[in-house]
Formats: C-alpha cells, sequence, structure tokens
C-alpha cells in the first residue's frame, strides 16, 4: 500500500525525518509511538504530500504520491484542526466532503444515523459552527468525515488525545472494525501505548526521525515500549512477565 | 506591574507574525502614518486661515469655538467604526497573583495610546496657541485646551464603553449608531437646533468664565470610571473577548450553486467563508459602500471621461481587488485539508473565477442606476466589468500564488495588516496601470471608443482563453504549494 524509500526531511540544518526503507501492507494497522519531536506528525505529512521532502519518495499503490492526485480517492485523514472548515456546521461540512465523492445527502444522512453513537448527541443538530466546539468534538468530526470517504487508507494522527473515555473506547473499536472487518489499512499515531498496542498489529517506534523499532504486536509488546518510555525510572525491567503482573496488581 | 505588561504588549507586537517581517510593510505603514500626521498638523497650522475661509463673518474664535463640537461628533462617529479595544490578552494574567485592580488600571489606561486622542490635539493646539493665547490670556487658553482633552479623553472611553455593551448585545451599537444618525440629521437636515450653537454656548462661556473647565474633566473621570468598574465587574473571557454571545447556527444551503456540482459545491463554501466571519464580511460591506464611489466623481464636472473608466473598474470590481488581494489565505485555517481532500487544485480555481464572476454580475447590476448619468456611464461600466472578470480576476489569482500569509478570520478589517506582504503592495501596480497603458494612448488620440472597444476585446479574448489561465495557475501553483501551505500553518 505504502512504500517509503530514502525519505529525508531537513529543517534548518537538523535531519526530522531519515526513514531509508518502509513498507505498509494493504490491511495492516500501523501504530506510530515516539516521543515529542521524533518526526511522527511530519512523517505523516510527507506521506499526504503536505510538504516536500528533501530526498526519497513515497509510494501510495505504486505511484508517487508528490504531485499526485489520485491517492486522494482513497486516503482519508485527520490530523489536526486545520482539515476542517471551521466556519462551517458539521452537518455542513459532512455533506460537502460526501458530496466530493458522489454521496447524496441521504447517504450521508445514513452514515450520520451510524456515526450517533460516536458523536454521542454533541455534534448534530447542535446549531453550532466547527470553530465552536471542543477540541474533542471537532476530533469526532474530523474522523467521521474520515469514514465518510469508506478510505482504503485511513491515517489519523493522535486522534486519542482530546477525546473523552468512552469515545476513546468506541474509536478503538471502530478502528478495529474498519481494519478487520473492511480491510482499510489504518495508520494511528498516539502517546498512550495502551490504545496503540491493543488497536494496531505493527508497532513502528520512533526517535529523532528514525524508525528504531519496528515490532508485531504481542502480549509483550507493551512492557517493551513502556521499557523504553520509561527512561531514568529507577529500576530497568527485567523480568518484563513479573513486571507486568505487578503492575496489574497495584492499581 | 503596569510596566512590565506594557513591555510584554511590545514584545507581542514585535513578535508577531504579521508585524516587523516584511520591510515593505514597515515602509508602507510608516509612510502612511507620516501622511495622516502631516495631514493634520498642516490642518492645525492652517485652521484659523480655514476658519476665515469658512465663516468669513463670524469672529475667528467664535468660530472657532462652534466647530469644535461637530467635530467631538464625527469624531464619536469614526471611533465606534474603527477604533479597536485594548488588545492585552489578559488571559494569561487572570490566575496569576496579580491585583484585578492593575489588569483593569492597564486595559483602562493603555486605551488612551490612540491616534483618536492624539489627533484633536494636534488638530487644536497651533490655534489655540496663535489666537487664542495672545487674545485671551493664557489661564484662558489652558482652560480651552485642557477641555479639548478632556472631552476626547471623554468619547474614548464613551466609544470603547459602547463597543464593549455592544459585544454582549448586538443591538446597543444599532441603537448607538441610529441616536448619532438622528442627532447629525437633526443638525444637517432637519435644521432643528444647531451644535454648532451648543459647542458656542459652552465654549464662549468657557472663554469668559474659565472655571467652567471642570466640567469636561469631570465628565472624562466619569466615564473613566464607569468603564473601569464595568471592566471590573465582567472581568471573564466570555466577556471580554469580541466573540458575541453565540445564537444558534443553522445549517443552509445555496440551491442555485448545486447547479455547478463540486464547482458550486465550492462557491457555496466560500460564500460562508465570507458571510459567517468578521474580516472577509467587512471587505465585503466596505465593497458596497463602494457603489457611492460614482456619487462622488460622476456630479464633478472636473473629472473627465478617464475617471469613470476607474470608477467603473472599483465599482464593479471592487470586491475582486479588496477580497481577492489575500487570495488562498482566507482559507488558511483549513488549507491542508484542501490540498488532502479530493478536490482538484483546477476545480478549486474554477471556482474562484465562478465566485468573483457572479459577485461582479451583482456589482454591475447594482451600479446600472447610474444611467441617469447618461448611457455612456453604463458603457464605460460594462467594459469595465467584463475587465475585471477577464483580466483583473487573473491577475488575482496569480499573485495568489505568492501569497504564504496566514489570515484569522475573527479580526476586523479596520486598521488590520495581518495578511499583507509585499504581494499585496505588488498586486496594486498590475491593477491601476494596465487600463491606464490600453486606455491611455486612444485617450490622448481623442478616440475613445476605439480604447473602450480594445479593452472590451481583451477581456473578451482572455475570458474565453479561461481554461488555458487555469492552466498555467494550476500549473505555477504546483511548484508553490508547499512553500505556500507552510506559510499558511505558522500561526
Amino acid at each position: 500500500m505504502i512504500e517509503i524509500k530514502n525519505l529525508k526531511k531537513v529543517y534548518n540544518g537538523i535531519t526530522v525525518v531519515n526513514v531509508p526503507a518502509l513498507q505498509i501492507n494493504k490491511g495492516e494497522s500501523i501504530g506510530l509511538v515516539g516521543n515529542n519531536g521524533a518526526g511522527k506528525t511530519t512523517l505523516f505529512r510527507m506521506i499526504l504530500d503536505l510538504i516536500r521532502a528533501e530526498a526519497g519518495e513515497v509510494r501510495s499503490n505504486g505511484e508517487v504520491v508528490a504531485g499526485g492526485e489520485s491517492w486522494k480517492k482513497y486516503t482519508a485523514a485527520y490530523l489536526d484542526e486545520g482539515f476542517l472548515i471551521d466556519y462551517l456546521t458539521p452537518e455542513e461540512y459532512l455533506y460537502f466532503i460526501g458530496g466530493l465523492h458522489q454521496q447524496s445527502k441521504a447517504q450521508v444522512d445514513e452514515e450520520i444515523t451510524a456515526l450517533a453513537e460516536f458523536f454521542n448527541g454533541e455534534i448534530i443538530k447542535k446549531g453550532k459552527y466547527i470553530r465552536d466546539l471542543s477540541k474533542g468534538n471537532q476530533c469526532k468530526v474530523g474522523v467521521a468525515s474520515c469514514l465518510l470517504q469508506n478510505p482504503e487508507l485511513l491515517m489519523l494522527d493522535e486522534p486519542f488525545a482530546n477525546i473523552d473515555p468512552s469515545t476513546q473506547f468506541r474509536l478503538k473499536n471502530i478502528l478495529k472494525d474498519q481494519n478487520k472487518n473492511k480491510g482499510v489499512t489504518t495508520i494511528v499515531s498516539s502517546h498512550d501505548l495502551n490504545h496503540v498496542t491493543d488497536v494496531c498489529e505493527r508497532i513502528l517506534l520512533m526517535e529523532k526521525g528514525v524508525v528504531i523499532k519496528d515490532i508485531a504486536t504481542n502480549s509483550s509488546t507493551l512492557a517493551e515500549l513502556e521499557e523504553y518510555f520509561g527512561v531514568g525510572q529507577s529500576s530497568p525491567i527485567t523480568n518484563t512477565s513479573v513486571e507486568f503482573f505487578d503492575k496489574e496488581e497495584n492499581h | 506591574m503596569i510596566s512590565t505588561f506594557f513591555s510584554h504588549e511590545l514584545k507581542s507586537f514585535w513578535r508577531s507574525k504579521n508585524t516587523g517581517k516584511s520591510i515593505a510593510v514597515k515602509i508602507f505603514l510608516g509612510l502612511m502614518l507620516l501622511y495622516l500626521a502631516a495631514i493634520f498638523v498642516g490642518a492645525g497650522l492652517l485652521l484659523d486661515k480655514m476658519l476665515e475661509g469658512v465663516f468669513p463673518n463670524d469672529d475667528l474664535v467664535v468660530a472657532f469655538c462652534g466647530i469644535l463640537l461637530v467635530y467631538f461628533v464625527f469624531d464619536m462617529v469614526t471611533r465606534l467604526q474603527l477604533q479597536e479595544l485594548p488588545t492585552l490578552k489578559v488571559q494569561p494574567y487572570l490566575h496569576l497573583p496579580v491585583k484585578r485592580n492593575t489588569i483593569i488600571g492597564y486595559l483602562a489606561l493603555s486605551a488612551i495610546f490612540s491616534f483618536f486622542n492624539l489627533s484633536p490635539i494636534i488638530l487644536f493646539t497651533p490655534f489655540i496657541v496663535k489666537i487664542i493665547l495672545p487674545e485671551n490670556g493664557a489661564l484662558v487658553a489652558a482652560a480651552v485646551w485642557v477641555s479639548i482633552v478632556a472631552i476626547s479623553i471623554f468619547s474614548n472611553y464613551l466609544a470603547l464603553y459602547i463597543k464593549r455593551r455592544s459585544n454582549i448585545n448586538g443591538w446597543i451599537f444599532l441603537v448607538v449608531g441610529a441616536a448619532l444618525a438622528l442627532l447629525v440629521c437633526g443638525d444637517y437636515l432637519w435644521h432643528l437646533y444647531s451644535i454648532q450653537k451648543v459647542s458656542n454656548l459652552f465654549f464662549g462661556n468657557l472663554i469668559k468664565t474659565p472655571v467652567l473647565v471642570l466640567l469636561p474633566v469631570l465628565l472624562a473621570v466619569i466615564m473613566f470610571f464607569v468603564n473601569f468598574y464595568y471592566l471590573k465587574a465582567n472581568l471573564y473571557l466570555e466577556e471580554l473577548s469580541s466573540k458575541k454571545a453565540e445564537d444558534r447556527k443553522s445549517t443552509t444551503e445555496i440551491p442555485f450553486l448545486g447547479r455547478f456540482g463540486h464547482i458550486g459545491d465550492l462557491v457555496a463554501n466560500e460564500i460562508k467563508l465570507i458571510l459567517r466571519n468578521k474580516r472577509p464580511r467587512s471587505a465585503l460591506i466596505m465593497g458596497l459602500f463602494f457603489m457611492f464611489y460614482g456619487l462622488i466623481f460622476y456630479t464633478q464636472k472636473a473629472y473627465g471621461e478617464s475617471m469613470k473608466v476607474f470608477v467603473g473598474m472599483f465599482m464593479t470590481g471592487i470586491f475582486i481587488i479588496s477580497y481577492g488581494q489575500f487570495m488562498f489565505s482566507w482559507q488558511a485555517a483549513h488549507f491542508d485539508g484542501i490540498l488532502v481532500s479530493k478536490i482538484k487544485f483546477r476545480d478549486f480555481l474554477k471556482a474562484k473565477y465562478l465566485l468573483f464572476t457572479g459577485v461582479s454580475t451583482v456589482a454591475f447590476i447594482l451600479t446600472l442606476p447610474y444611467v441617469y448619468f447618461g448611457w455612456r456611464v453604463v458603457i464605460i461600466h460594462f467594459v469595465m466589468y467584463l475587465w475585471n472578470i477577464g483580466i483583473n480576476t487573473t491577475i488575482v489569482l496569480w499573485f495568489a500564488n505568492f501569497n504564504q500569509k496566514r489570515i484569522d478570520l475573527s479580526k476586523g478589517a479596520s486598521f488590520n495588516w495581518e495578511g499583507v506582504g509585499a504581494s499585496q503592495l505588488l498586486l496594486s501596480f498590475p491593477l491601476l496601470i494596465c487600463p491606464y497603458i490600453i486606455y491611455l494612448p486612444f485617450h490622448l488620440l481623442h478616440h475613445t471608443d476605439m480604447g473602450l472597444a480594445v479593452m472590451a476585446i481583451l477581456s473578451l479574448i482572455f475570458i474565453f482563453t479561461r481554461e488555458f489561465w487555469i492552466a498555467q495557475l494550476e500549473k505555477d501553483f504546483t511548484n508553490k504549494r508547499y512553500k505556500i501551505a507552510e506559510g499558511f500553518r505558522n500561526k
């Protein structure tokens, strides 16, 4: 689905992304983790052709993304509020996005009804412009507009950051459903290790622009990631399984 | 503490993304300010001569006293339109151990530093020094001067108070506006009373009994405290911010545009952008005022037909110029979304052409009543209308590719320099010069009909080759898109 070769982005002499080779296959669910400044959002933006790469290329379905238009047909993404037209009401925005994909209003309404639980009664018919919604509710509109496009590739940048626990739970189910039942390739970044290891089958760990770990999720992945991120903690984890157990009991 | 606030405010001014970046803007801004100041200084120095000219029968001092209050009435009108509320962003200080009185004191005091409070001083001080001082002595001169300063401080706080109140309730602004209009009409239209006489009554007596100076000073002090306590009682974010109390927003459609498919949808979105955001909305309203431009110029015999070409261009194309000069910046906040979504840039451009054509057509229809000044005026307007939708639209969109500045849609348009860069200044040259280059030679040879015909033909050529220009613009955009998108991401 996505193929990255020698991709590089430099800001003021500092390399912020440097990915020599990365292959993402159709139907995979990718979790992107890394501390602030690791280059996750920059990588996302390069995959979406929003910023120019210094070197290398991103191919989507074999076609170079930069300058191309055809990948837009099957790619849906929500990185930040900059993706929403904030002076529209959520309904107007969703009709607009649906219209771009040749959907009638009735079809969009149907989708909206299906998402009623996810919206939790806070989005539709509230008489607010998107700019007046909270960040979490804006995120819901962004995710909904992605789902509306029936994408083959779905990219979300930190979708769990601003939404409430119930919505986090629902979003996880939606992502799993999209991936398992509809075969959508999903790429999700998050700082919440529990969420990514739950939703994603393959985790990419980025540090200073480089993908330093590429692991298939299994029962010890969470512990492995916690070990990486838990730098400076008193005792290095020696026996992961015991440590894991202790944690559970402490809660 | 207050000095810290001042230094923070200065920093926020100089470090904001939009000031101090571009030298062209700095120079332009400096020249504008110098020009304004020069006008006021000049007018101040020559005020006695002007008064002599306008009121040849009256005593100079009487005439001077008469105009003072008239000046302040119009000063009030301009203040209500243009004066900005002091903009210290108080939010970061509210939760800190800073006394509320300090914050409010700063907000209230910093409001004094406004051009509106300086202008009466520049304008009237020379007259007081030249005429009143030698005639009536230092005490009277000082009293008059202090009264003028006090009245301007009074109207300063009155204007801010009205603006603050109307932030919460929009009706107040309308009521005050109507009251001011009635006040002016009562004098100049219906002659019920004379502001000039009232002004004379006060200032005339002031010269006789300088103690009266206490009256305006008292008014100024009262207004300051009204403002102060109002702020103190309402020091909450929702009331301080310029956001009005939100009504329920409705989902609307523009069925007519449905015919144009995707492009129509894009135009509908842009119309909503214009109507639902403060800055583009004020650009549109200012455009409506330009419809009266013709009344100023066509009624004067002194202006020839070449003036009509310009006036016609402005009246039918003001929207293209005033809105188009910031093209793409309007959508800066969601530009990433546009780039990623399934919109072909070609369609995006076509939507701009459709929007400009539509608005210009409406403007042309609105200018039809100028047929009163002869059919030829309508013909000129029509030629300029074609020129606008053919040539100016393309020029504006071509310059849009050089524009990388983000605009905050929620701020007002007057004195707002956000998003202004070299490209706006450069853009004005081709817009103003191109019609002249074509028209002037014919004008000099006295073949103005030919000149108009050539302009019309050129415009039609551009209109019929739109596809070609769109392709060129698209090609140019593909090269610059990363830069534009990155600029727009910079808040």
